[in-house]
């Protein structure tokens, strides 16, 4: 579904570098690392929004480097995401937001794009908001309307980058919940970046770790929690005593 | 890459970073244009620009120019009143100068501040909240969601307010001129040295102003980056970098129709 191989970029200064990364299809991939280590970044790369400047990025079998704009386009029908910030536009109403992908990539009548943003709404336990403005709403909403944005249109994969940061436990714990039910549900790929190491590795099939642009960990969610590399071993459990 | 050591090497850099700024800025005209002609429904958004664009500077812009209109007259006036005690050539002058340059130049720098910097201001905050890369994935051009319809709202509501704004110049240079020169309304307006030439180098003059204003804003605002002040950065090279387009453009404009009509 996903295969980087050998990924170098640079903004100013090194981001990512020599990053080779597989996600297989069907797979809940998470991407975890300290701060500025990389990872939305590498988000960005997969989704064709950032150029490396080497490497080769192939997502559903397609180089992703080098695509013209419109065939990048085709390609993003395919992927839904959630960005770090929510990304809502805040001059649309919440229906207006949770629409926007369904009236650009798909050739639907306005009352069943209504009757798909209802669902949606209802499934991300926003029902009634569809009025709403994103000003309007707490941390924990927009988060939900940005997760309901990223599934509406059924894409084969969905991106979350960190879905639940900045919220409570409770509603943290609701959030994974729903991506955990939303990808059982439908089958899809998901990449998820999140701080939140204990509820992402309670959900995730793989671990990948960054650490200064640099993936120095991939494998199973089990080899994650055991793995004896240090600074994965610091990170994954938590402790304040190690390298990093 | 190395980053460039000495001045000879800063001096290189500067230079290569303005030509491939330049070339970027054409890019997204060129896009911009294309749009224009084969973009994305989206009913009634130029309308709502041309309301921003148009409607809430109408006040500020008639103020404007009728200060700047009683100021050229005042001081026309004076200077002519040394060289010789005749105001009969007043009127008839202010109006070319104003139908020519003045209406369309200050009315652009105006916008240039207010529709200007609106516009990086809004691009730019899109851009470091996502926003745009969302659009991205939503096969949104930003060019076309975001820039096209301010672009043909400033397309024409810059040369309605020249017009208008023009309109309120000459009745606030006229009535200076009769209060501080006793010089006639019938007098001062004087339109015998506006010709046709005139009039489509000034309508000229607000097109490329209007078509340049939102290219370099929109421009200015796809390129910020970081935080708030990557917006406030932008929205500052927003007005300076419009205020300069729209000199360099008097100038080549001027010089082109001097060359054209002699």
């Amino acid at each position: 579904m996903i295969d980087l191989a050998h990924v170098c970029l640079e903004l100013g200064r090194p981001i990512l570098n020599n990053v080779s990364l597989q996600v297989p299809e069907g797979c809940l991939y998470g991407l975890v690392g300290p701060g500025a280590s990389g990872k939305s970044v590498l988000l960005k790369v997969i989704t064709g929004l950032l150029s490396p400047q080497a490497g080769s990025v192939r997502v559903f079998e397609q180089e992703v480097l080098g695509l013209p704009e419109h065939e990048l386009f085709e390609l993003r029908r395919k992927i839904g995401m959630q960005f770090q910030n929510n990304a809502l536009f805040d001059f649309m109403t919440v229906a207006q937001n949770v629409a926007f992908p369904l009236r650009r990539l798909f050739d639907l009548d306005e009352t069943e794009i209504e009757d798909r943003v209802s669902e949606r709404l209802a499934a991300v336990g926003l029902p009634g908001f569809e009025t709403r403005f994103p000003s309007g709403l707490s941390g924990g909403q927009k988060k939900r309307v940005a997760v309901a944005r990223a599934t509406i249109g059924e894409a084969k994969l969905v991106i979350y980058d960190e879905p639940a940061a900045g919220l409570d436990p409770v509603s943290s714990q609701k959030v994974f919940e729903l991506l955990r039910r939303e990808q059982q549900r439908s089958g899809t790929t998901v990449v998820m970046v999140s701080s939140d190491i204990e509820r992402l590795l309670s959900v995730t099939d793989r671990v990948g770790m960054m650490l200064a642009g640099e993936l120095v960990f991939e494998g199973t969610t089990a080899q994650a929690k055991a793995s004896k590399h240090p600074h994965v071993h610091q990170f994954i459990n938590g402790l304040a005593e190690g390298p990093l | 890459m190395k980053a460039p050591t000495g001045t000879l090497g800063q001096m290189g850099a500067g230079a290569l970073g303005l030509l491939g700024g330049g070339a970027r800025l054409l890019q997204v005209f060129r896009k911009t244009l294309y749009f224009s002609l084969n973009g994305s429904p989206q009913p009634g958004e130029v309308a709502k620009y041309m309301y921003i664009i148009g409607n809430q500077s109408l006040v500020f812009l008639s103020v404007v120019m009728g200060f700047i209109g009683m100021i050229v007259v005042y001081q026309g006036g004076i200077q002519l009143l040394r060289v010789i005690p005749d105001m009969s050539q007043l009127g008839s002058t202010y109006l070319e100068l104003l139908v020519k340059d003045l209406a369309a130049t200050i009315c652009a720098l105006m916008l240039a501040t207010r529709v200007g910097a609106g516009i990086a201001a809004e691009v730019g905050s899109m851009v470091v909240t996502e926003q745009v890369d969302a659009l991205r994935m939503c096969s949104a051009d930003p060019i076309d969601y975001l820039i096209r319809p301010r672009f043909l709202a400033s397309l024409a509501m810059t040369v309605v307010l020249v017009v208008i704004a023009g309109a309120i110049a000459a009745i606030t240079g006229m009535l200076t001129a009769q209060v501080f020169f006793n010089v006639r309304p019938s007098t001062f307006l004087d339109f015998s040295q506006v010709d046709f030439e005139d009039v489509v180098l000034g309508l000229t003059k607000a097109l490329a102003y209007g078509a340049a204003i939102p290219v370099i804003s929109g421009y200015c605002g796809l390129s910020a980056h970081g935080g708030s002040q990557g917006v406030g950065s932008a929205t500052t090279r927003a007005v300076v970098s419009s205020s300069l387009a729209i000199i360099i453009l008097d100038f080549v404009l001027t010089t082109a129709a001097l060359l054209l009509f002699g």
